[in-house]
């Protein structure tokens, strides 16, 4: 497994976590910061939205069903703002015409979970890569 | 010949015999003396037959009297053949002709057997007639047979010639007394005429005596009538001209007396329509004395003087007078009474019309109606009606509505229709069966009124009749299409029921897969990074545990295998469920009681279903309680047994209770009041119970809390082939 790049000095680029459910955010840091990156974690989509992190965050790892906003909510509020983070969105749920319907919506990425390191780095990079 | 004189002594005896039927015969005229030919005929045929022994004897002769054809044929009793007048004559002709009496006696065959016929005839030249004998004796006739028979010939011809002169004399006397008697009745008849004669002649000189005072008399009787007459009083000469017109006359036809008579009646009163008609009628009668008109009473139209013409009663009588015919005309307006005639036609019309109308919305109603007696028996029924039961018009009379109302519904009706003639109510509506005709049930509903009587229809009932069995068929097939649904919603949320569990375990386990690969990466960096990497196998064991709860408590409470139905005891079951949850109740200070039903019947049912019910229901009880700190946290299980051979267990608490719209919402899936819960335990519970035939329930406490039950059948339908309760595991537990 291969670093990214730093962009720019010492930064890291920052990831951003929204999931309501504990073991991600408590898991998946560890993981980022493994794969050289920065990250913060959010339990609801409110949170982040109030957070100071919405220009910082280079990419958005995003649940979907979550108690009040749910992720795609999130993903068009944040469009509207015109905020152009890229969004990989993963969903315990399997619903292939919702990652369809995602697609469309302009997401990065889309993993059902458990998913493996691999896929998440992979999904990551893509998203990160300048269309 | 010669056989009979064989034995002296048998000659003598033939000889004295025939001696004695001489004397027979000779006493004969005796006997028939004033008697008919005929009979005089037949009682010689008789005597000859028996003297000389005879098969046969008949006679052919004409009657001296009235000169008819007589036959008479006597036949021996002892013979025994079928003999005919036709068979002797045919007898006769072939033998006599042209033979004469040379060949007698003939011999002939009858039947097969031989038999000698010999005629005899009577009078010198057979005049009279003949006697044809028959006899199947080979010496037949013997000198003593033809003596007899002359003898008997000649008796008869006298007989028969007296009995024509007796007839004779006879006759001459009725003829003179008959001729005498007309003569006297024709004197008679003289004498009368002449008394009548002359007594007419006395009236006519006394009615000619009062005839002039009479007549004056008559003559100002017959003014009046006639002026006082309400009638119009008309009288013409042969002529046709007017010689009497009476006051009522004038005032009807407008003329006056003066002026119309002398004048033809066809110029005055006769419209121009009847003229030809009365020309002809008047003509026929003078020419013929035929009349279609006279001592009739006729209508026809008159004619007024000023043009109208008016309907009138005319009755037309010949005045009885010598001379030429006279007619008087009795006229009578009758226009008024035209009138009230085409009045009462058009009211009785008018009736018809409205009759018409109501039998036409009786027959042709869209609903059925029934009218029947005070008993119930049908009256009129309509054709809808009739339809609707399958019986016809005539069969319904013969039947109460009692007699066609389903089984069912018998009681309801009877005690209605009292109230109706008791004059408790107006009218009722009820929804009934019937049975039809062809034994079908037919769903109906009736609106059912006592119609008041009038003064020629005694008061009967009236019912408006809808068939609605198809209605009911659909409610029936919508309450089956809703329990069809709750089960398919039910199946439906088995599916939610899968992605939530994918969902619930897709969590720890999307943790464990992150933590480990990140504790690999941490253990693979140069240096290690060891208390990382220990930090994420703690979270992986942790989320791994996370994990296998959410299973735990899914698979005790789903289970989506078949029922399998064994004998058991619903309190022991209660019992072990609940006792594996005991530390879990003390650790939440909650008081256990039990109250079993001691004679519970064992019943067949899913046991370890059974229990994940109760364990449902208790650990639900135990939530419910969790946040009560101001009162006892108690829970009470408690089984009976009803008489419908059903069990029943419930699970009472003590807890934060129930509110009435919760208590049907509680049961549908993914409804919860917990944060910690899925909402599916009561749904599931639900099922297993409904699986086993039997309900779910929950109620509020009188006190604090709520109570939830479940009723079971102890041998639900088609779990009856279970094997009998002699399975060990079946005990009964003391409570």
């Amino acid at each position: 497994m291969e670093s990214p790049k730093r962009r720019d000095g010492n930064e890291r680029p920052l990831l951003s976590v929204v999931d309501d459910d504990e073991s991600i955010r408590e898991s998946l840091p560890d993981l980022l910061r493994e794969f050289g990156f920065a990250s913060r974690v959010f339990s609801s989509a409110e949170e982040f939205l109030t957070s100071d992190c919405l220009v910082e965050t280079s990419c958005l790892i995003l649940d979907i069903a979550m108690p009040g906003m749910s992720g795609p909510e999130l993903h068009q509020e944040l469009k509207r703002r015109g905020h152009e983070i890229p969004v990989v969105f993963i969903t315990g749920q399997r619903d292939e015409s919702l990652r369809v319907r995602l697609g469309k919506q302009g997401a990065a990425g889309f993993l059902l979970k458990p998913f493996s390191d691999a896929a998440l780095l992979a999904a990551i990079k893509t998203a990160m890569e300048p269309s | 010949m010669n056989t009979q004189v064989e034995d002296p002594a048998q000659e003598v005896k033939r000889l004295q015999r025939c001696i004695s039927d001489l004397v027979g015969l000779l006493a004969l005229p005796a006997v028939w003396s004033g008697n008919e030919p005929s009979r005089i005929v037949q009682i010689l045929l008789d005597a000859l037959l028996r003297m000389l022994n005879l098969d046969f004897i008949w006679a052919r002769l004409r009657d001296p009297v009235d000169a008819g054809l007589l036959e008479i044929l006597r036949v021996s009793d002892s013979c025994r053949l079928r003999i005919t007048t036709q068979d002797i004559s045919e007898a006769l002709n072939t033998r006599l002709v042209g033979d004469g009496q040379e060949s007698l006696p003939i011999r002939h065959r009858f039947g097969g057997e031989d038999i000698s016929i010999f005629p005899v005839l009577l009078g010198v030249h057979g005049e009279s007639g003949m006697i044809v004998v028959g006899c199947g004796r080979l010496d037949f006739p013997g000198q003593t047979d033809s003596l007899l028979l002359t003898v008997a010939a000649n008796q008869a011809s006298i007989g028969l010639q007296e009995a024509r002169l007796l007839a004779e004399q006879k006759r001459i006397t009725y003829e003179l007394d008959r001729r005498v008697a007309e003569r006297t009745a024709e004197l008679a008849a003289a004498n009368e005429e002449l008394r009548k004669e002359i007594a007419e002649r006395k009236l006519t000189e006394e009615r000619l005596r009062h005839g002039e005072q009479e007549l004056k008399r008559s003559e100002v009787h017959k003014a009046a009538i006639l002026d006082s007459s309400p009638d119009c009083v008309v009288a013409i000469d042969h002529e046709g001209r007017i010689t009497e017109f009476n006051p009522a006359a004038e005032q009807t036809f407008g003329h006056r007396r003066s002026e119309v008579l002398g004048k033809p009646l066809a110029d005055v009163i006769i419209p121009p329509s009847l003229l030809e008609k009365h020309r002809t009628g008047f003509a026929r009668y003078l020419a013929s004395g035929d009349s279609r008109v006279l001592g009739r009473r006729l209508e026809m139209t008159a004619l007024c003087i000023d043009g109208r013409e008016i309907p009138v009663e005319l009755t037309i009588t010949r005045i009885p007078q010598e001379g030429p015919p006279a007619f008087t005309g009795h006229l009578r307006d009758i226009t008024e009474r035209k009138k009230s005639e085409d009045a009462l036609r058009a009211a009785h019309a008018q009736v018809l019309r409205s009759e018409e109308r109501w039998r036409s919305v009786f027959e042709n109603s869209a609903v059925g109606v029934a009218l029947t007696d005070l008993d119930g028996r049908f009256i009129a029924t309509n054709l809808v009606y009739q339809r609707m039961l399958g019986y016809t018009e005539d069969e319904l009379q013969q039947l109460t509505f009692l007699d066609i109302t389903h089984e069912e519904s018998v009681e309801d009706s009877r005690t209605l229709i009292g109230e109706l003639l008791d004059g408790h109510r107006q009218q009722f509506q009820i929804e009934k069966q019937y049975r039809r005709k062809d034994g079908q049930p037919v769903w109906v509903r009736n609106n059912v009124s006592v119609v008041p009587g009038t003064e020629r229809v005694p008061r009967f009932l009236m019912a408006i009749s809808e068939d609605v069995t198809q209605g009911k068929l659909s409610e029936e097939a919508l309450a089956r299409a809703r329990s069809e649904l709750a089960k398919v919603a039910r199946i439906t949320s088995l599916g939610v029921l899968t992605a939530s569990i994918a969902h619930e375990i897709n969590q720890p386990l999307s943790g464990i897969i992150t933590n480990a690969s990140t504790c690999l990466r941490m253990l693979s960096a140069d240096p290690p990074n060891i208390d990382g990497a220990l930090e994420t196998v703690r979270r992986t064991i942790r989320d791994g545990n996370r994990a296998s709860d959410v299973i735990t408590r899914l698979r005790t409470l789903y289970s989506k295998k078949e029922l399998s139905p064994e004998w058991m005891d619903l309190n022991e079951a209660a019992r072990e469920v609940t006792a594996l949850s005991l530390s879990e109740l003390q650790r939440s200070n909650v008081l256990l009681r039990y109250q079993f039903a001691e004679d519970l019947p064992p019943l067949v049912a899913d046991r370890i279903q059974l229990q994940q019910v109760i364990l449902n229901l208790v650990r639900n009880a135990v939530d419910a309680m969790s946040a009560i700190g101001d009162r006892p946290r108690e829970l009470l299980i408690r089984t009976d047994c009803d008489a419908e051979n059903q069990v029943q267990l419930s699970v009472k608490d003590t807890g934060m209770g129930l509110s009435p719209q919760a208590a049907e919402k509680i049961f549908e899936a993914f409804y919860t009041t917990k944060t910690d819960g899925m909402g599916i335990g009561l749904s599931i519970s639900r099922s297993i119970i409904e699986a086993h035939q039997g309900r779910l329930w929950a109620i509020a406490n009188d006190g604090p809390g709520s109570t939830f039950l479940f009723a079971i059948p102890c041998v639900p339908e088609g779990f009856a082939d279970t094997e009998a309760p002699a399975n060990p595991t079946v005990r009964r537990i003391d409570s």
